[in-house]
């Protein structure tokens, strides 16, 4: 229950970005699905191993997977679904308490959380580069009579 | 103004066009070259960074045309992209003659931001949702939704008087902290952190960060550095932001700041 509000948060977050993005209105719903979907694998996976940055691996995994589907199936630029889909996983709260425990003066919790965020921003970076390393044709497979992009 | 000339000013339309609104150096070259070719134009050649476009085309007679467009970096407009990319492939399947494209290429400038008002209240719901995501309770996102709404604003104005980036980066995750430390000690809030957390998502550098990550991943070094730089600084300017005011709140007497 709290996992499906969460998702259901993770939704409308994604949405909001969207519109500060100025994407075309018909797209929205799509972006919202996909950070939803980047939510949900990375909720899931923390419960079965706690691990953020791997959570964040897979889950940046799925939702750019996500995204060049739908680039396909929509004829749009998959910068469109991925840049709103990703929100979630950017690490913001990472940010947040490296500066709170740098300023504090507790140097040792202030490297360890600038680590970690740091880790974050990579394995989401190798999570979007694995997927895009798939060839372009996979996804066209889905949809047989669709052209490019 | 004979052929090759129009047909290079129209792929410098739509390359910067690609370019400022936030499309990957990849797609902008990409699109490019496919326009020039579904024209006609031989020999056509174009080099990509991510603040500058430089375009060659060879003439008949061997002599060069070429345009050099510059593209600072500016606020992103994913719609624009898309816009381009539905009429790069009307302009590949020879649905469009050289003068439309070109007249319908300069339109694509014309498709206006969302409104002002939807988009301060998507800065607040984004906030109260991000904030519910990251463990905040219902009243921590209530506050972060008011704190969102009030950022963007700012962040509207401040766009409007051209203040500097990193400037309004620093200003607007400081005045979020002073929204959260003020709600918080008035007793309405239950966490903090997750409050600011969920307020200063709306100026957290994904844009650059993920662009970074494509431009690496397709080659363009240089550009997905400049990215990486942008994503770093901004991040830089938030911390430094929340954390001065951290910082006073913590050294004033009575202020509890967790």
């Amino acid at each position: 229950m709290m996992m499906l509000l969460q998702v259901i948060a993770a939704f409308f977050a994604t949405v909001s970005f969207a519109v500060l993005f100025h994407i075309p209105k018909k797209e929205y719903m799509f972006a919202g699905i996909t950070g939803a979907c980047g939510w949900l694998v990375y909720l899931a996976f923390l419960n079965l191993y706690p691990s953020v940055t791997v959570a964040s691996f897979i889950a940046a995994i799925s939702l750019t997977f996500l995204s060049r589907i739908f680039a396909v199936y929509r004829k749009t630029p998959i910068t469109i679904f991925l840049i709103c889909g990703i929100f979630p996983l950017v690490p913001g709260a990472g940010i947040y308490y490296t500066a709170y425990h740098f300023i504090m003066g507790e140097n040792a919790l202030a490297t360890a959380k600038g680590i970690e965020t740091a880790k974050v921003a990579v394995a989401i970076a190798v999570g979007i580069a694995f997927v895009f390393s798939i060839p372009y044709n996979f996804f066209r497979r889905f949809f047989n009579n669709r052209e490019k992009r | 103004m004979d052929r090759n000339q129009q047909i290079l000013e129209l792929t410098i339309i739509a390359g910067e066009l690609l370019l400022k609104n936030g499309a990957e150096i990849f797609r902008v070259e990409d699109t490019m070259e496919k326009i020039a070719a579904a024209y006609g134009a031989e020999d056509y050649t174009v080099y990509v960074i991510s603040n500058g476009i430089f375009a060659t085309v060879k003439n008949k007679d061997s002599s060069y045309k070429t345009q050099i467009q510059n593209a600072p970096l500016s606020p992103v407009h994913l719609g624009r992209v898309a816009a381009v990319n539905e009429l790069s492939r009307q302009i590949v399947n020879g649905e469009l003659s050289l003068e439309e494209a070109t007249e319908k290429m300069r339109d694509v400038w014309n498709i206006p931001f969302t409104s002002p008002k939807l988009q301060i209240l998507a800065s607040g719901l984004g906030s109260a949702c991000f904030c519910y995501i990251f463990g905040g309770s219902v009243i921590d996102s209530l506050i972060a939704f008011v704190s969102g709404i009030l950022l963007w604003i700012f962040m509207l104005k401040a766009s409007k008087v051209k203040l500097s980036k990193m400037i309004t980066h620093i200003i607007g995750s400081a005045f979020v902290t002073i929204c959260g430390l003020l709600a918080f000690n008035l007793g309405i809030g239950e966490h903090l952190d997750k409050i600011i957390i969920g307020s200063i998502i709306p100026l957290v550098p994904g844009v650059p960060l993920t662009t970074a990550v494509r431009e690496f991943f397709n080659g363009d070094h240089l550009s997905g550095t400049i990215h990486l730089i942008d994503a770093l600084l901004i991040a830089g300017c938030i911390a430094i932001g929340v954390g001065s005011l951290l910082k006073i709140a913590a050294m004033l007497e009575g202020v509890a700041v967790i």
